[in-house]
């Protein structure tokens, strides 16, 4: 989102120099340069060192290598952790942009201006409310005595199958991740709309012109079309995936029995119950190399297929 | 295929919007005439609008019930919410939002406090550092930009557990500034990149006249750049504020007196005060969600660019 505008720019800049000794730049630029060395850039460093140590701060620390990483690969619990994101990765640009991309599609579909802009505000409007709250209303509605879904199950005649939503092993982690169904409010719904709404209504003559039907359409231009957009929210979804421990700590804290453990949940726990800082600022330092090097690969990936944006 | 589409004439007009241009008809072989969408004319195109209506109606409906729930029962008393649980019940029992109110309105106060120390943090950082990085040429200056830009890709949440050691070294537990701290580092890194392509895309003509008219840099950061930059002023304190009003984590983890905790941990401790008692429960959750609703309905545009982290707002 910023390369492209800085290096187009650069070219110019060295007409606008006009200090020999730019100190007074560099006074200006360090308020700016401190913070972030202190609060941002120390932090990173020190969390790495952390974790080839082993004790609390506080008290006292011991170089111990690469033990806290060696425990990590023994823990079971680390394991479930990672492989609870890959489940939350891949329900999330399946399920979770399957609802989004119909919405958008059938939004652009609309012939009437003003039912559009109805019903994209609708669509959009959870987004303005808190997270937290969301996520509790969930939690409510999953209740297994007087919660709303059991209620609706048991007034409709179903009360079969009435469940402890978020206390079944086999169902907390999908319980989970239904909080905010159905995904309409969101990033993947307003990309994927500003980019249908960005193909030039031309390519959509030409493909009905040529008999082509809906579905295809879909498959043959508007995918198509999309890929980089796609391949942005796949980057942002990532980076989302590897943080998620919110919704799961408000609702089921990582149970029943780490069903629902994610790797923020579990270096929580580490560090502020277990007091093992140094293991936690393990696991901290494998989700942030996690972080860097998929931003790497799927920016390398971008880069070479600059030509796909539609327009 | 014969029926004139006369219903296309009307969207005829609007070419300009791509939006509305984007029908496509379902129906086979269709004649497109010059520049006439291939719509689904008539009746079988009126009735695959109908269908869009209401499938799109049902979303929206699902995506917005779990608030409408919460937005009834939030004027239910507990037996009410029992006896009557689909319908609103009547009389509307107001005394839920003075208890909820009560209870919640600590949080608000810190929030909003935490809120504005840190886009006025963000901003005094950000505003000059980009000023400077857009307009002066310095050894050194790639790589500051560099190293801020890789800060954005730095996920929060991972250096978590180091800057809870700093702050507990700095002796800043427990206090607001500990709770702005992050917002201002995050708000000051957006900024700083939103604020150097806007300053650098400004025409050279505004710097190249006041320096005809002996302004200095100050004079020109003060005159020029501040109030031409508004727009990414208001972008970076919207991010700010949803930040603050989303965080979760960090003062969960840093704070543990009631009234220096910001609304969604607040949130959640009050949730777990009021236990299974929904009518104050879903008030409170009503009013933590008044002030982001409002900025939604008055500033959705640059709201949506907010919440996407400025990401919409700088393409």
């Amino acid at each position: 989102m910023t390369s492209t505008g800085t290096s187009a720019l650069t070219p110019a800049a060295p007409r606008r120099a006009r200090r020999r000794v730019p100190w007074l730049v560099y006074l200006a630029l360090l308020p700016l340069v401190a913070v972030l060395g202190v609060f941002a850039y120390y932090p990173a460093a020190s969390g790495i060192w952390l974790s080839f140590q082993d004790g609390v701060p506080a008290i006292g620390m011991e170089f111990v290598g690469l033990d806290n990483y060696r425990t990590m690969l023994d823990d079971a619990l680390f394991w479930r952790s990672f492989r609870n994101l890959g489940v939350i990765f891949l329900f999330g640009i399946t399920v979770g942009w399957l609802l989004p991309m119909l919405s958008a599609e059938l939004l652009i579909s609309l012939r009437s201006a003003r039912l559009q802009f109805l019903f994209r505000t609708l669509l959009i409007a959870p987004m303005a409310f808190p997270g937290v709250v969301l996520v509790l209303l969930w939690a409510a509605m999953y209740q297994p005595n007087d919660g709303l879904i059991n209620r609706f199950l048991e007034s409709v005649g179903l009360g079969a199958l009435q469940q402890n939503w978020l206390g079944d092993p086999d169902l907390a982690l999908l319980a989970l991740l239904f909080i905010g169904f159905p995904f309409v409010a969101g990033l993947p719904f307003l990309v994927f709309l500003t980019a249908l709404q960005n193909i030039p209504v031309e390519i959509f003559e030409a493909c009905a012109l040529d008999g082509c039907g809906r579905i295809r359409r879909l498959f043959r231009i508007d995918l198509p079309l999309m890929a980089s957009q796609i391949k942005l929210l796949i980057f942002l979804t990532t980076i989302g995936v590897l943080q998620y421990g919110f919704a799961a700590y408000l609702t089921t804290g990582g149970g029943p029995n780490g069903a629902t453990e994610v790797p923020v949940l579990r270096m929580l726990a580490e560090a502020f119950q277990g007091s093992e800082w140094g293991y936690a600022a393990a696991l901290s330092t494998v989700l942030f190399i996690l972080a860097l090097a998929l931003s790497v690969v799927i920016f390398r990936v971008r880069k070479e297929d600059p030509g796909v944006r539609p327009i | 295929m014969s029926v004139p589409s006369d219903a296309l004439a009307s969207g005829q007009g609007a070419a300009g919007a791509p939006a509305a241009g984007a029908v496509v008809s379902r129906s086979a072989p269709v004649h497109v005439t010059g520049r006439a969408r291939g719509p689904g004319s008539g009746r079988a195109g009126r009735l695959s609008q109908l269908g869009i209506v209401v499938t799109l109606s049902v979303i929206a409906f699902v995506g917005l019930f779990p608030f409408l729930f919460m937005l009834v029962t939030s004027f239910k008393t507990n037996e009410q919410y029992f006896t009557s649980f689909w319908r609103p019940a009547w009389p509307p029992h107001l005394a839920n939002y003075v208890d909820a109110f009560t209870q919640i309105a600590p949080y608000f106060v810190t929030t909003v406090v935490v809120a504005a120390g840190s886009i006025v943090g963000a901003l005094a950082l950000c505003t000059v550092a980009a000023f400077v990085m857009a307009r002066y040429q310095f050894p050194g200056r790639r790589l500051l930009f560099g190293a801020i830009a890789l800060l954005l890709m730095v996920p929060g949440i991972a250096s978590l557990i180091p800057s809870f050691l700093l702050m507990q070294q700095l002796d800043l537990l427990n206090t607001r500034l500990v709770l702005m701290i992050p917002h201002v580092v995050g708000g000051a890194v957006l900024g700083t990149l939103l604020m150097k392509t806007f300053v650098e895309q400004l025409p050279q003509e505004f710097f190249d006249a006041a320096l005809v008219d002996g302004a200095s840099g100050t004079r020109m950061f003060g005159s020029i750049v501040l109030p031409l930059s508004l727009p990414v002023v208001g972008t970076i304190a919207l991010v700010t504020v949803i930040g603050v009003w989303n965080d979760f984590f960090w003062p969960l983890l840093t704070v543990s007196q009631n009234e220096l905790r910001t609304i969604s941990v607040g949130l959640e401790f009050f949730n777990g005060q009021n236990g299974t008692n929904y009518g104050p429960l879903f008030a409170g959750y009503v009013l933590a969600s008044l002030p982001l609703l409002l900025l939604f309905t008055f500033l959705s545009k640059h709201f949506l660019a907010g919440l996407s982290g400025g990401l919409t707002g700088s393409k």
